[in-house]
C-alpha cells in the first residue's frame, strides 16, 4: 500500500500527520509526505529562485523546508524511521531535485516501508494530482479546508481514495460508521472499512439509510454483506436502519469519535461538478474524518 | 469506468483553463462585433488581441510563452502584421534590455556581494529600528533605481531576514517586525525603480515610444532630473508610513545587528572577483549614461553580460537556467501589441474615447489626463506586471493631448506603484515566497504607498 500524506504547516497538520503514519504503520505501507508551497506568478519564478538560492547561502531555508523537518523530528520522536536515520538528523542538503517540480528526501522506515519527504510548489489540487498520477498512491491523506470546492476537487481530480482528517484523535477511542447502499461504491469501500477496523481493532456500525419507509432488496443485500464482511475479520458490528435523507442521517448518526467509511460516488462527473455527490455533502456538514474509497 | 475517467481528466483540464475560455469567448465575441465608428478594421482586430492577452496575463492559464505566441500568431492572422513586420515588433532595444538587465541580474546576485551590502546598511543605520528601516529603504531604493529592483530586492532579503531571524528565531514573536522589514525591502526597490532609466523595462519601454512615435530622445540623465527628486522625496515619506503601519515592539535591534556584523565578518576582504563584477557593473552604469542615446540602454546591458562571461564570472548555463525566457518573450508581445495599437490608430480611438467619455465628469481636461495616465496605469499595474502595463497603456495615453513627456514620465512612474497586490510586481512575490508576509499585509500598507506616491507625482509633475 502507498499512502500520501499532504501537510501544510505544524500548527495545522499535526492530526494528518498522525493519522497518516498510523495507518502506515498498521498497513506497513510506503509512505510519501508532501508539502506543496503557494504558487509563484510565473513572472516571478526566476527572480524568486534566485532570492531562494541567495537565502540558501545564509543558512535559512524556504518555508516548505522547515515544514518537513518538523514532519522529520515528528517521526523520529515516534519512531517511524531507523534509530540511524533518525540520528543523522535531518539532512537539509541531502534534498534532491528530481525535476518535475518536485525536491525530495528519502528516509528509512521502521514500521513502514520506507518515508520520503518531498515539496512540491503551485496549486494544491494540479500539484497533489500530479503527484498521485506519477507515484500512484492508495490513499491521500489531508486536512479539512475551509475552501468551499476543495472536497470537490480532493475526489473528483485525485486518483486515490481520500482521507479527510479532522482534529487529532487516537485511533483507539473511535468507532467506525460504514455507510452502505447498494451502489459500485459500497463494495471496494466495505474492503478498506474491514481492513481498518481490524488494523485499529475499531467497533464498527453499519448504517444504511432508504428514502422510503421499507428498505428494497438491493439495500437489505448490501447491509447484510456488510454485517458479514465485519464479521469475517472478528469484529462484530452494530446493525443501524434509518429512513430519511441519507446524508442527513449519516450526520445524525456520526459522532465526533467516528471515522465514517464510504465509496464514492458514481454519478455522472458533471452532474457531480454541479449538483455535487452524498459523499461530497457528507465531507464539507460533517466534523467527523471521512474516508472516500474509490 | 475509463469515460468516467476521460470525462473527469476533461472537467479537471477545463476548470484549470477557465480563464482561457474565458479570454477566447471574451475575445469572439469582441471580434464578431461590428467595428466602431472611428476605429479602423485593424484597429479592432488588435483590440481583441490586447482584451485576450489582458486576461491570459492577469490569470496565467497558460505559460507566458504561449501568451506571447498567441499575439504573434493572432497579428498575422488578423493581418494587422505581416509575418516579418510582426516579428520585427517583437525586438527592439526595450526587450534587449529586459534580457540584458534579467541576465545582469543573476550575474550580480551570484556574487554573493549581499554580505558586503549588509556590512555597509549595518555601519549605516546604527542598531536603531526607525533608522534600520530607514537605511533599508533608502539602500534598496537607490540601488535599485540602477540595477533593477528584483535584484535588490533578491540581495536585501537574505539581509532583513537574517536580522529577524537574529532577533528571535520565533517569527511569530515577529508579527509586526517581520513585515516592516520586508516590506521596507520590497517597496524602497519598487519606489527606487522609477529614478533611472535602467531601473526597470517599462522605463525603457517609454523612452523607446517616445522614440518611435517621435516625440523626444530623452537621455539617462535627463530622466534622473525628471525621477529622482520624487524618488528622494518619497523616501522618508515610505519609512513613516512602514513605521506607522507596522510599529514594531522591537524599538532597538542591538543584539541582531551584533550577530549580523559577525555572520558577515566570517566572509573576509572583498574578493578580486568580487572587484572585478562592481567593475563591470559601473563600466555599464557609464555606458548607461554616456553610450545609451548613441547605441541604446539594451545593447549597453548585452555589453555588460558580455563582460561578465568573457571574464569567467557568470557561467552560460546558470544565466540560462535562471533567466525567465518567458517573460523576455512576453514583453515582447506587449510592446509589440502597443505599437500595433499606434499604427493601427486603435490607441489614438482610446484616447479620444477616454477624454470625452470623462469629460462629462469634469472638463478639466489636464485632471483627466492625469488620472487615466497615473490612476489606470497605477491598478493595471497591481494586476499586470508593471512592464506589460506600460507597454499597452503608454501608446494610448501618449495619443491623448497634452505634453507627452509629462504624460509619459506620470504613466513610467505610476507603474512602479505595485505595492497593492502579491502579484504586482517581482519584489512584491520575492518577499511573499519567504513565507512570512500575508496576502492582506500588503493592503494594510499598500493602499497609503500608493496614495503617497500618486499625490507626490501630483505635485512633483506641477514642477515639471
Amino acid at each position: 500500500m502507498k499512502i500520501l500524506i499532504a501537510i501544510s504547516s505544524k500548527e495545522y497538520s499535526k492530526p494528518t500527520l498522525q493519522v497518516g503514519m498510523w495507518a502506515a504503520k498498521a498497513f506497513n505501507a510506503s509512505v510519501t509526505i508532501a508539502y506543496v508551497g503557494q504558487k509563484i506568478s510565473a513572472f516571478g519564478t526566476s527572480d524568486v529562485g534566485l532570492a531562494q538560492e541567495s537565502i540558501a547561502k545564509w543558512g535559512i531555508e524556504r518555508p516548505g523546508v522547515q515544514v518537513l523537518e518538523w514532519a522529520f523530528n515528528y517521526l523520529a520522536e515516534n519512531k517511524y524511521i531507523t534509530p540511524e536515520t533518525a540520528k543523522a538528523g535531518f539532512q537539509r542538503n541531502t534534498l534532491v531535485d528530481r525535476g518535475k517540480n518536485r525536491v525530495e528526501l528519502h528516509l528509512k522506515g521502521n514500521y513502514c516501508e520506507g518515508v520520503d519527504l518531498i515539496l512540491r510548489r503551485g496549486d494544491i489540487i494540479p500539484e497533489l494530482r500530479n503527484e498521485v498520477a506519477q507515484n500512484g498512491y492508495d490513499i491521500t491523506i489531508i486536512g479539512r479546508s475551509k475552501k468551499r470546492r476543495m472536497a470537490h476537487d480532493l475526489v473528483q481530480y485525485i486518483d486515490s481514495s481520500i482521507y479527510i482528517a479532522r482534529d487529532l484523535a487516537p485511533p483507539e477511542g473511535h468507532r467506525l460508521l460504514q455507510a452502505v447502499d447498494d451502489s459500485k461504491g459500497t463494495a471496494k469501500a466495505l474492503v478498506y472499512g474491514s481492513q481498518v477496523a481490524k488494523a485499529f481493532k475499531m467497533p464498527v456500525d453499519v448504517l444504511t439509510v432508504s428514502k422510503r419507509e421499507s428498505f428494497g432488496k438491493g439495500y437489505m443485500g448490501a447491509h447484510k454483506k456488510a454485517l458479514r464482511a465485519f464479521e469475517k475479520v472478528g469484529i462484530k458490528p452494530v446493525s443501524i436502519l434509518k429512513v430519511g435523507d441519507p446524508v442527513s442521517e449519516v450526520i445524525k448518526t456520526a459522532t465526533a469519535k467516528h471515522l465514517i467509511v464510504m465509496g464514492v460516488s458514481h454519478l455522472n462527473p458533471i452532474v457531480k461538478f454541479f449538483k455535487g455527490s452524498k459523499p461530497l455533502k457528507v465531507i464539507n456538514q460533517c466534523n467527523s474524518p471521512v474516508l472516500i474509497v474509490k | 469506468m475509463q469515460n468516467t475517467k476521460i470525462l473527469n481528466s476533461a472537467i479537471f483540464w477545463l476548470s484549470q483553463k477557465r480563464w482561457l475560455i474565458i479570454a477566447t469567448i471574451v475575445g469572439a465575441l469582441f471580434y464578431l462585433m461590428p467595428t466602431p465608428e472611428g476605429l479602423t478594421a485593424e484597429g479592432h482586430y488588435i483590440l481583441v488581441i490586447v482584451v485576450i492577452a489582458i486576461f491570459l496575463i492577469i490569470f496565467e492559464p497558460i505559460p507566458l510563452p504561449a501568451i506571447a505566441f498567441i499575439v504573434l500568431i493572432l497579428e498575422v492572422l488578423f493581418s494587422i502584421a505581416s509575418p516579418n513586420e510582426a516579428a520585427k515588433s517583437f525586438f527592439s532595444d526595450a526587450v534587449f534590455f529586459i534580457m540584458g538587465s534579467l541576465m545582469l541580474a543573476v550575474a550580480i546576485i551570484s556574487q554573493g556581494l549581499d554580505k558586503r551590502l549588509a556590512l555597509g546598511i549595518i555601519r549605516l543605520t546604527g542598531n536603531k529600528t526607525w533608522k534600520i528601516v530607514f537605511g533599508f529603504i533608502g539602500i534598496s531604493a537607490i540601488l535599485s533605481s540602477f540595477i533593477g529592483e528584483h535584484t535588490v530586492t533578491a540581495m536585501m532579503l537574505p539581509v532583513g531576514l537574517t536580522l529577524l531571524r537574529f532577533t528571535n528565531a520565533d517569527p511569530k514573536q515577529l508579527k509586526r517586525l517581520t513585515p516592516l522589514l520586508l516590506f521596507s525591502i520590497a517597496y524602497g526597490s519598487a519606489m527606487g525603480s522609477i529614478g533611472t532609466p535602467s531601473g526597470g523595462g517599462r522605463n525603457v519601454i517609454m523612452l523607446d515610444y517616445w522614440r518611435e512615435f517621435g516625440i523626444a530622445n530623452i537621455t539617462y540623465l535627463k530622466w534622473m532630473s525628471y525621477a529622482y527628486p520624487m524618488l528622494l522625496i518619497e523616501i522618508p515619506l515610505a519609512t513613516a508610513i512602514l513605521w506607522f503601519t507596522f510599529r514594531p515592539k522591537h524599538k532597538l535591534m542591538d543584539t541582531a545587528i551584533r550577530k549580523l556584523k559577525l555572520e558577515v565578518a566570517k566572509s573576509g576582504k572583498m574578493t578580486g572577483r568580487e572587484m572585478s563584477a562592481i567593475f563591470i557593473f559601473i563600466l555599464v552604469f557609464l555606458g548607461w549614461v554616456f553610450l545609451s542615446p548613441k547605441i541604446g540602454l539594451g545593447v549597453v546591458a548585452l555589453i555588460g553580460v558580455v563582460l561578465y562571461l568573457v571574464f569567467g564570472l557568470i557561467h552560460w548555463d546558470d544565466l540560462n537556467r535562471n533567466t525567465n525566457w518567458g517573460v523576455i518573450l512576453l514583453f515582447g508581445a506587449a510592446i509589440s501589441m502597443g505599437l500595433q495599437m499606434k499604427d493601427t490608430g486603435a490607441a489614438l480611438w482610446i484616447a479620444e474615447n477616454a477624454i470625452s467619455t470623462l469629460e462629462r465628469i469634469t472638463p478639466n481636461i489636464d485632471i483627466l489626463r492625469w488620472f487615466i495616465s497615473v490612476f489606470l496605469t497605477g491598478i493595471l499595474t497591481n494586476l499586470l506586471s508593471n512592464a506589460a502595463t506600460v507597454a499597452v497603456i503608454g501608446p494610448i495615453v501618449l495619443n491623448m493631448g497634452g505634453d507627452p513627456i509629462i504624460i509619459g514620465f506620470s504613466t513610467a512612474i505610476a507603474s512602479a506603484f505595485a505595492y497593492l497586490t502579491v502579484v504586482a510586481s517581482p519584489t512584491c512575490m520575492i518577499i511573499h515566497s519567504s513565507g512570512l508576509v500575508k496576502s492582506k499585509d500588503y493592503m494594510r500598507a499598500g493602499w497609503k504607498m500608493f496614495l503617497m506616491s500618486a499625490t507626490v507625482l501630483f505635485f512633483i509633475s506641477k514642477i515639471w
